[in-house]
């Protein structure tokens, strides 16, 4: 075992491997990020016609495996090949990459969507009136009242959220994705120094760290108005994102 | 000569369910008109203006702003532009001041001019700025509702309303949420809006205001109005049997 010989070797594997990861979880948070606002609208405006099929997807992929799910795209795609060349998606389901991503950006929407319901029943009734009492229309109130407290209120979760999504895409590496532990297992298995896995752990705890202080620099910036008077709810985040 | 009729009430009635709180309510608001409501618990005077602004739409009745009629079809109004463009010309105060907690006063008082009425940030900016020194807070314009007390959240909520210049301010108990000692100031304000001559409607707990500011007074009884009138008159010689008890309580 040579620990520092390990990362001194194969550093620009392991780099590159951070470098994949934070696409992959960078890109799955991002897209989620776009479709769950639209999804959380529907949970609480819409009707039962969208209501009883998105909870149903949202019961699914909260009450599964994330690696069934991602097993579930990679292996399905497989088996319906000749009908995923006939429209044209091969092409897409053919990289593992792109099939770890899928099952993320629908695993992460599904968890996004609950977290901003959430935010979006937060926001006291009096605002929203108020918004309508000066002649702000439906949309306008979304965009100037409702979304702004609702993302407020929901930020620390969403943070969490997205942290274990950092660290759930190692699953990605069991369907041959070259991410940072994807990398990890190829060296090992060259050089059987299971000390390139400390190196893979503080690597993503140096990713993890990062993601904190800069969601958490946001989150000042977002609510001057909580963080002015109540500390103490920072505590109450720290205590979550280390359990 | 009469003044122009800005907002107009007629027969308004309004259900919840099988609930009828409004039964018929007529009033009519003429520039420069300051309209105490009066009644006590329950008999419908918040539900009343919410439905002037369709915050409640009535479920019968007629309310027009300027002569233009608000059209409600099935407990629902038809045209939301229109719905909106009344409200821009019809500003609200809350009992629970409802002000947006992740902006700062300033910013409360700006976001309707800006982004409803879309005027010129910079001309909307020495006019709020204006208006909160007016209302005693020239020193917390840029606090969040959190760091001021009642008094100064509902102080901010009024200049708020006045920033959107609108024709009419609708009050719904401004002072019934507040310590005592915090009243005062915020009478004050509405006071001052009263001999501005600005058009008011204020549902209030409060008698002096209703007997030394407003021009009418309206007693709300069961949703129906029981007894209307200058205050010099409703004060000094109530005629119905309610009205003589809700004072005789309230004393
Ligand atoms: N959204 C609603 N749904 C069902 N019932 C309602 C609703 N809003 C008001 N009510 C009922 O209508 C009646 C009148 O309520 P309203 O709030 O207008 O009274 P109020 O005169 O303003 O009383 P207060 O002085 O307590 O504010 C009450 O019985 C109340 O329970
Ligand atoms: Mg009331």
């Amino acid at each position: 075992m040579d620990v520092f010989g390990v990362f001194a070797q194969f550093w620009p594997e392991l780099l590159s491997g951070v470098g994949i990861t934070i696409k992959l979880a960078g890109l799955g948070a991002i897209i989620a990020g776009f479709l769950a606002p639209l999804l959380a609208l529907v949970r609480v405006n819409g009707g039962p016609a969208a209501q009883v099929p998105l909870r149903f997807y949202i019961s699914f992929m909260r009450g599964t495996p994330l690696l069934a799910q991602m097993f579930l795209i990679y292996y399905g795609s497989g088996q319906f090949r000749p009908f995923l060349q006939d429209i044209g998606l091969w092409n897409f389901f053919r990289e593992p990459f792109n099939c770890a991503l899928l099952a993320f950006v629908m695993n992460s929407t599904a968890y996004q969507t609950e977290i901003l319901r959430g935010g979006i029943m937060g926001v006291p009734h009096g605002e929203i009136e108020a918004g309508k009492a000066v002649g702000m229309s439906y949309v306008m109130s979304l965009r100037r009242v409702v979304f702004p407290h609702a993302y407020r209120i929901a930020w620390p979760a969403l943070g969490n959220e997205i942290i274990l999504l950092i660290k759930a895409s190692a699953l990605a590496s069991v369907v041959t994705v070259f991410d940072l532990m994807g990398q990890t297992r190829a060296i090992f298995q060259k050089t059987f120094d299971f000390s390139v896995y400390i190196w893979a752990a503080v690597l993503y705890l140096c990713l993890t760290a990062a993601f904190v202080w800069i969601w958490r620099r946001f989150e000042h910036r977002l609510s001057p108005h909580i963080h002015g008077k109540r500390p103490s709810l920072l505590g109450a985040m720290t205590k979550r994102e280390t359990a | 000569m009469a003044e122009a009729v800005v907002l107009k009430a007629e027969d308004i009635c309004k259900s919840f369910g099988s609930l009828e709180v409004l039964k018929g309510i007529t009033l009519e608001a003429r520039n420069h008109d300051v309209i105490s409501i009066l009644g006590s618990s329950g008999s419908g005077k918040s539900t009343f203006l919410r439905c002037l602004n369709m915050l409640d739409p009535p479920t019968s009745g007629k309310v027009s702003v300027h002569g233009e009629e608000i059209v409600v079809k099935n407990g629902h109004p038809a045209d939301m532009r229109q719905v909106e463009r009344a409200r821009q010309r019809l500003g609200m105060v809350f009992q629970q001041f409802n002000l947006w907690t992740h902006r700062t006063a300033i910013e409360n008082v700006m976001e309707g001019p800006i982004h409803v009425l879309k005027q010129p940030k910079a001309e909307v900016k020495e006019r709020a700025e204006a208006l909160l020194v007016r209302v005693g807070l020239a020193e917390r314009m840029n606090m969040y509702p959190s760091q001021l007390s009642g008094g100064q959240q509902q102080r901010v909520a009024i200049a708020r309303a006045l920033c959107m210049e609108p024709d009419a301010i609708l009050f719904d108990e401004p002072t019934s949420a507040l310590d005592p000692e915090l009243v005062g100031e915020v009478l004050r304000v509405m006071q001052s809006l009263a001999a501005e001559g600005r058009t008011m409607i204020v549902v209030t707990h409060e008698m002096s205001f209703a007997r030394d500011v407003s021009t009418e007074v309206v007693f709300m009884h069961k949703g129906k109005i029981a007894e209307q009138g200058p205050p010099k008159e409703m004060f000094g010689s109530p005629k119905t049997e309610v009205f003589q008890k809700f004072i005789a309580d309230v004393r």
